[in-house]
This record gives structure tokens, C-alpha cells and sequence, in this order.
């Protein structure tokens, strides 16, 4: 899951001051389970902007939608018709979402409502945590399924550093050792043997060092 | 209950847990004030939303209370708790946008249950802060 979190109001302000009609865009999914960008907050933010709207005495014209999926064309497309009666879109999606909003309404400012942080795991109501990086050269399996790249503050593949105390990690002491876990989990599995092999560092080109990256499956192309 | 908070539009969402007999009771005070108080009664204080606060504010009130049950004694165990922490969130919220965080409040009855609706309402009308109408209520 993409999670995010709601941008200071007051920037959130600043940004849709020059528009009258400002189309307020949900996110039905990634920023809706960590409760940023769904159908209430949509609500809760436009509610505030109108009412800040009208103590300052400014004209503001709202319409709330949320699209299941800001991210995927067929889910856009409700936008199609709409779009064009507002001056600005305020989006309550990840960036990826809108920029796919902006890519097929290129004549529209969609301005982010939202700041993109990580993908993460709902942990508990209320809590979610980092665990994947998104490095492209997945190699879970081989440490107990937890994530020395994202979970381990100094990403290390051939752990643990020895720093931390009573599993919790020396960096930040609030975050349970990565390596802690990952030994503990082997053992129980039986696979301790898997820390006996030396693991060389992870392939970064496959993350960031060609630009943005893609997918192509052509499978599921048209 | 002075005369410029006896002018003013009042929300109140309260837990109907409290009050077996909530919907006479209110209808006494809707008879006598009118559309200046409006009642909202939840199954449980855990089910309000910081929404339900700021539609409130937004049209027009300018005082909004929240009535729980008291501490421990909620029927759904932490539903009390949650309305405290949502309460907070909101008041944030409307701050941020402008509005005083103490207009709205959060009321946690005292022990014993039950109590009347009707007189918690006249308690809390007799001591609501001299804030006048809100900005939003003005306009």
C-alpha cells in the first residue's frame, strides 16, 4: 500500500486561492485504508476549505467525488465531463494518481492535496509502517520475509551490526531490530543456514539508476 | 442561561445510552427553543466522526457538544474513548481553519446512568462559554 499523509491546510490554501470552483478528488484505495485520501476525508477537507473560504470572505465552490482508483484510466474517466465545469482539481491521491489525473486532463491544474510518504502495512488501526523500499531486486525470501533494505537503519544484507540492545534497534530505539527479527524467524523456520551464505549488495540499477522505471507485461496489453 | 448564549445555534451529539427515554425528553427542549438546538443522538458516542462536527459548524452552528457515557461505563467499552480522541482531531482541524477549538466541546456525563437528556442540555446551556456567535453563524 501507497500511504500519505494531508498536506498543512494552510498550504492546501495557498494552493487553490486563484480558483473559484475547485473539484475536490478522492482516492478510493491506498489512501483511503490509511485514512488520508478516502471518501471522509474528502468531506473533512472540503468542509474546512469552504467554511475558511467563508470567513475570509473569498468565493469557493466545491463538488466532492471519489474515484476507486486515481492511478488507472477506466476509473478517471468518471471525471470526463465534470472536469471541465471547475477551474482546479484538488486531488487526495498519491503523486502517481495525480499525475495520471493531470496526464489525461493536461489543460486542468490538479494540485496535490496529499504528500506521498512510503509503502507500508497497516499494522494496527491507526499505525502504519514502512517495509518495502520498492528496490526492484526483492530478495525477502531469503531473510525470513522482513526487509533489511527498508527495516534495517543501516540496510544491511549481511547482519546484524551488533549495535542493537534487547531487539530493539541503536538508531532509533522505538523500531525493533530488523536483524533481531530475521534470526529469531529463521530459527523458528529451521533455516539459520541461510546466514551462513555472504549475500552481495543489492542491484540499485534496477531501482533508480535508469529514471523512472516501468512494467511491461505484455499479457496484459492490448 | 444568559441572553447571548440563549441566542446561540447549538449542536448536540450525545450517546442515546445515556437516556432511555432521550426522544421526549429532547423534544421538550426542541419545543421550546426551536431550530436553535439540534439533537443528534448516536447509538454509541465511538460512532461520531470529526465530519459530523464540522457539517455542524458548517451550517451554522456555534456551539457543538458531544455527551458521553462515563469513564468505563461505556456499553461498547472504548466507544467514549474513541469520541475523545476524534474530538481532538477535529478541534485541530477547525483551528486550523480559523475557528475557536472551544467551541467545541467534549461532555462526559458523570456517574450514575441514566441521565435526562433534557437537563444535561439545560446544564450545559446555562454554562456555555459567552462566545457569541461564530464568524460562520454571522454570516
Amino acid at each position: 500500500m501507497i500511504t500519505a499523509e494531508r498536506k498543512p491546510l494552510d498550504e492546501i490554501i495557498a494552493m487553490i486561492s486563484p480558483f473559484k470552483k475547485v473539484l475536490v478528488v478522492g482516492c478510493g484505495s491506498c489512501v483511503a485504508e490509511c485514512v488520508a485520501g478516502g471518501e471522509k476525508e474528502v468531506g473533512l477537507l472540503a468542509s474546512a476549505l469552504r467554511m475558511e473560504a467563508r470567513m475570509t470572505s473569498r468565493e469557493l465552490e466545491t463538488l466532492e467525488l471519489t474515484l476507486e482508483r486515481q492511478c488507472v484510466y477506466e476509473f478517471i474517466d468518471r471525471l470526463t465531463g465534470l472536469i471541465d465545469q471547475y477551474d482546479a482539481v484538488l486531488s487526495l491521491a498519491c503523486g502517481a494518481g495525480v499525475q495520471a489525473v493531470a496526464e489525461v486532463f493536461p489543460n486542468i491544474p490538479i494540485l496535490p492535496a496529499l504528500n506521498t510518504s512510503f509503502l507500508g502495512q497497516t499494522k494496527e488501526a491507526g499505525l502504519w509502517l514502512e517495509n518495502c523500499r520498492g528496490c526492484g531486486d526483492c530478495r525477502l525470501h531469503l531473510f525470513a520475509d522482513i526487509c533489511p533494505v527498508t527495516r534495517c537503519a543501516k540496510q544491511i544484507f549481511n547482519g546484524p551490526c551488533g549495535g542493537s540492545q534487547e531487539g530493539q534497534c541503536e538508531v532509533n530505539p522505538d523500531t525493533p531490530c530488523a536483524w533481531d527479527l530475521i534470526i529469531h524467524r529463521l530459527e523458528e523456520r529451521g533455516q539459520l543456514d541461510l546466514l551462513e551464505e555472504v549475500y552481495a549488495p543489492a542491484d540499485w540499477s534496477k531501482k533508480q539508476g535508469a529514471g523512472p522505471r516501468k512494467i511491461i507485461r505484455e499479457d496484459q496489453q492490448n | 442561561m444568559n441572553s447571548e448564549t440563549s441566542e446561540l445555534n447549538v449542536a448536540i451529539f450525545f450517546c442515546q445510552q445515556l437516556d432511555p427515554d432521550q426522544d421526549g425528553h429532547r423534544r421538550v427542549i426542541e419545543k421550546e427553543f426551536g431550530p436553535r438546538i439540534k439533537f443528534f443522538p448516536l447509538p454509541c458516542s465511538g460512532r461520531i466522526e470529526p465530519l459530523h462536527f464540522l457539517r455542524a459548524f458548517e451550517a451554522g452552528a456555534d456551539m457543538v457538544y458531544l455527551i458521553t457515557c462515563p469513564e468505563k461505563v461505556c456499553r461498547y467499552q472504548q466507544g467514549n474513548i474513541r469520541a475523545g480522541k476524534r474530538i481532538a482531531y477535529a478541534q485541530k482541524l477547525i483551528e486550523e481553519i480559523g475557528l475557536d477549538p472551544e467551541r467545541l466541546k467534549l461532555i462526559m456525563a458523570s456517574p450514575p446512568l441514566p441521565k435526562r437528556i433534557d437537563l444535561l442540555t439545560r446544564e450545559l446551556l446555562a454554562e456555555a462559554p459567552v462566545k457569541g456567535h461564530s464568524l460562520l453563524g454571522r454570516l
